[in-house]
């Protein structure tokens, strides 16, 4: 059996980018035109192979609290890595990744694994932000980047496989949880493990 | 990213400390659209917590509140004849006599350099993409100084200062504090502390200066430049491990979001020395500072205090006394007493009779050993993580989350009485059917008759532990009794870097009582038996064992819990008031108070029941996806709440 190492992944990115759909592909493998902005679930979680280990991804929504500027410190705590979401028709949300960069810099862990997806390229005819530019950007602050379609199903899966290929292998020396305790779930009873 | 916000809600919360969160929290999860705004730039009023550069800019902001009129479109005249306004409060009166110490050195080679907070450039610590960044704090000024307080206080002990002799330093200040409140000081002209004594005691000597600073003390500089490793927390709270907090997050699931650990210790201060309490019965059989007989008379009386009310006959008689009378009647030794009434019942000689010691005394026992062997929990990243969490899920359910929103006035309707919207900062009139609002949002006027208490509090960074063991990532709470009668005990708790709060190598320590003086006058006499100036330790030797203090911040807040709705002037039925932290330890007062104003909002419905299963919320979904299976090696694709509701929190992982 692999280990399952859970990884928290925040998205970041402007109103209406589709941060929703990338997850909502990723973990479903569904596309929903009129999706309402982010009510009800409020992370979703999918497990993919990674060399010798389980990444199982909890994805956390923003659930729409980016809308006023008012995404809380909470959000990024203990993210193992972030998607920034930028919409290619939009170079205003091209440029608004960059604070989101930034804001993440400021608040976000260290080390976090940053991913870049230049949403929306089934519509590159009305495109607006080159790839080069993004991969430009990417590079400078080495972040992984793709361009994807949560529409159509396009580089969404290659998306995480990058962020899985960026997270640093276990440490052994910050394996366990040092006494950090989950509530909902029962505290630490190592021996109700079923089967 | 100019939204407009919709102009028609159920539910308005104004203010996002715990009990709004909450409240917005259960409002948005039956159903009601909620709009959840605050003035401020940050979650959570005053139960936030700060980053070190986020608590120097907080601290500004409330020298600077007194100069600051924000310029707002005329909302007078957009009330209409049969409408009056209730207008709110511009600004933020809770917190008053803030003082600060540096005791910390500056690393020579650093005090020329520009020190900030590495990374963190932004003013406060919400998260805002559009706000353009501010200076960092300039690591160089710190006097901060309320508007209600005349002194200034500041020490660089580093720096030589102009003059060594008190006096001297007492002009220096007294020309600082009246000309440049505003003007960070630069190192050369910063001043010392106004009270004498203190001064005498932190005037940097020459030879203080000449000495090399040693490798592994902590500077000032390393403080400010790890700055964003503090969360410092404005109310120091714990969570009971069967509280009304915990039972709450854990019925509403908003506990994963969330994460936390246990307190290792209880403390007590007794003739002069720290010592851990034994409370749990591993503890009892452990410890070495009780005789054997001393064992056996605890366990006896602990495991009568967890079903007292059973033997009647045991303490009815002593229903008139107060709990510290019994228990000298009861068969324990001073020690004992001692502990069962300061740190177990948490109580002080006069304050509870003989049924409210036990009630608390049975109330402890009754939490620990459910997450660890203390009854308490503390949450990473501090205290302010918890309002956070609740407003997620409101959010999570709809509602809209506006920070830097100030809301003018209230529109109540002439005819009905009743409020009908409100005015926000850009002129804009929401509409909604409730109204809930954090009590420092209301204006003189509406509190006219309100008589409020205060808190004192006081936060060190402190070098090592009160008590030191082999360990040095504990987490502790000590209560420190009253000195003379009717004055009320201080509790401390100390926080290690594992917490998330404090830089490693730091602790972070929380001193909080109710307030008699001001917080610096209540609480000092505490910090200086606990713990001495930085500068001191080189030159007296025998006080080494003490925690150094590095940094202290003092500050009233006012306690505004317990203040009766018919306090406040005129308002409407549909505006409902919450109030800013108390001075407890526990939360249950802010739970309490959310679920009471809640049931009044949406009567007969379920206070924050779990979300439902998946295949209800998952958006729009009757798409039941073969697909994901195969794309996916584990298919385990599913929101989250499959795994946890159902059952309460007690449901486990699937495979681990």
């Amino acid at each position: 059996m692999m280990a399952i190492r859970e990884l928290k992944v925040c998205l970041l990115g402007d109103t209406g980018v589709g941060k929703s759909s990338i997850v909502c592909r990723f973990v479903q493998d569904h596309f929903d035109h009129n999706i309402s902005p982010t009510i009800g679930a409020s992370f979703m979680t999918k497990t993919v192979p990674c060399g010798n280990e389980l990444h199982k991804f909890l994805i956390w929504d923003t659930a729409g609290q980016e809308r006023f500027h008012s995404l809380a410190p909470m959000y990024y705590r203990g993210s193992a890595a972030a998607v920034i979401v930028y919409d290619i028709t939009k170079q205003d949300s091209f440029h608004t990744l960059k604070k989101w960069v930034k804001e993440l810099k400021e608040h976000g862990p260290e080390n976090i694994v940053m991913a870049i997806a230049g949403n929306k390229c089934d519509l590159s005819d009305i495109r607006e932000v080159p790839l080069k530019d993004a991969r430009e950007y990417a590079e400078s602050i080495g972040a992984v980047v793709v361009e994807t379609s949560a529409k159509n199903a396009i580089n969404v899966e290659e998306l995480f496989q990058g962020i899985s290929r960026q997270i640093p292998p276990l440490d052994p020396h910050e394996n366990g949880n040092n006494g950090t305790i989950k509530i909902g779930k029962p505290p630490s009873q190592a021996g109700r493990r079923c089967c | 990213m100019a939204d407009n916000l919709p102009s028609e809600f159920d539910v308005i919360v104004i203010g996002t400390g715990l009990p709004e969160s909450i409240i917005a929290a259960a409002c948005s999860r039956s159903g009601q659209r909620v709009l959840h705004v605050d003035s401020r730039s940050y979650y959570g009023g005053n139960w936030a917590s700060f980053s070190f550069s986020g608590l120097l800019s907080w601290l500004k902001e409330h020298q600077e509140n007194s100069d600051i009129v924000n310029e707002c479109p005329a909302w007078q005249e957009k009330i209409l004849e049969n409408e009056e306004a209730i207008a709110l409060s511009k600004k933020d009166k809770t917190i008053q006599h803030v003082e600060v110490f540096c005791y910390a050195r500056y690393e020579s080679q650093d005090l020329h350099e520009d020190v900030e907070e590495a990374g963190a450039l932004q003013k406060n610590h919400a998260t805002v993409t559009s706000v353009n960044s501010t200076e960092a704090a300039d690591p160089a000024c710190l006097p901060i100084a309320d508007e209600s307080l005349s002194t200034v206080s500041c020490e660089m002990p580093t720096e030589p200062t102009p003059s060594s002799n008190p006096e001297s330093a007492r002009e220096v200040n007294d020309v600082e504090a009246a000309g440049e409140k505003e003007n960070p000081c630069d190192e050369k002209t910063c001043v010392l502390s106004t009270s004498e004594e203190e001064t005498r005691k932190n005037v940097p000597t020459t030879e203080d200066t000449a000495e090399q600073p040693k490798k592994n003390r902590i500077t000032y500089s390393q403080i400010v430049k790890e700055g964003r490793r503090f969360n410092i927390d404005l109310v120091s709270k714990l969570l009971y491990s069967r509280g009304l907090l915990i039972d709450l997050l854990i019925k509403s699931n908003v506990s994963r979001y969330a994460e936390f650990k246990n307190i290792t210790r209880i403390l007590a201060f007794r003739d002069g020395r720290v010592e851990q309490v034994p409370c749990s019965r591993a503890d009892v059989f452990n410890s070495k500072q009780l005789t054997m007989v001393e064992k056996r008379m605890l366990m006896k009386f602990l495991t009568f205090c967890m079903e007292y009310e059973e033997h009647p006959d045991e303490y009815k008689a002593y229903e008139e006394i107060s709990f510290s009378e019994y228990l000298k009647t009861q068969k324990l030794t001073p020690n004992l007493q001692y502990f069962v009434l300061h740190s177990i019942a948490m109580t002080s000689e006069t304050a509870s009779s003989t049924i409210d010691g036990l009630k608390a005394t049975r109330n402890f026992l009754h939490c620990l050993g459910r997450y660890g062997n203390t009854p308490f929990l503390f949450p990473l990243y501090g205290q302010g993580e918890l309002p956070q969490c609740f407003c997620r899920m409101c959010a999570v359910f709809g509602g809209i989350y506006c920070l830097r929103h100030s809301v003018q006035c209230l529109v109540v309707d002439k005819e009905s009485g009743k409020c009908k919207a409100i005015i926000d900062h850009f002129g804009q009139r929401i509409i909604s059917k409730h109204f809930l609002v954090e009590d420092s949002y209301f204006s003189e006027n509406t509190c006219s008759r309100v008589q409020y208490r205060q808190i004192s509090r006081a936060v060190l960074i402190t070098d090592r532990s009160v008590l030191k063991t082999d360990s040095d990532q504990q987490i502790s709470i000590l209560t420190v009794p009253a000195e003379e009668p009717g004055a009320s005990a201080v509790r401390v708790i100390e926080l290690c870097s594992s917490t998330m709060t404090c830089m490693k190598g730091t602790y972070l320590v929380h001193l909080t009582c109710t307030s008699a003086k001001t917080a610096r006058e209540d609480l000092e006499p505490v910090v200086q038996k606990l713990f001495t100036p930085y500068t001191e330790t080189e030159i007296e030797n025998e006080e080494v064992e003490k925690p150094r203090l590095l940094w202290a911040l003092y500050f009233n807040m006012r306690d505004s819990s317990d203040i009766s709705r018919n306090s406040y002037n005129d308002l409407p039925p549909n505006v409902y008031v919450c109030s800013g932290p108390d001075c407890g330890l526990g939360n249950d007062n802010a739970v309490k108070q959310a679920e009471a104003l809640f049931q009044q909002v949406c009567p007969n419905e379920d206070f924050c029941p779990p979300p439902p299963n998946p295949e209800d919320i998952i958006l729009d979904g009757d798409s039941s996806q073969p697909e994901a299976l195969e794309s996916s090696a584990t298919p385990e694709a599913n929101s989250e709440t499959l795994k946890e509701s159902g059952n309460l929190g007690n449901s486990e992982e699937p495979s681990e």
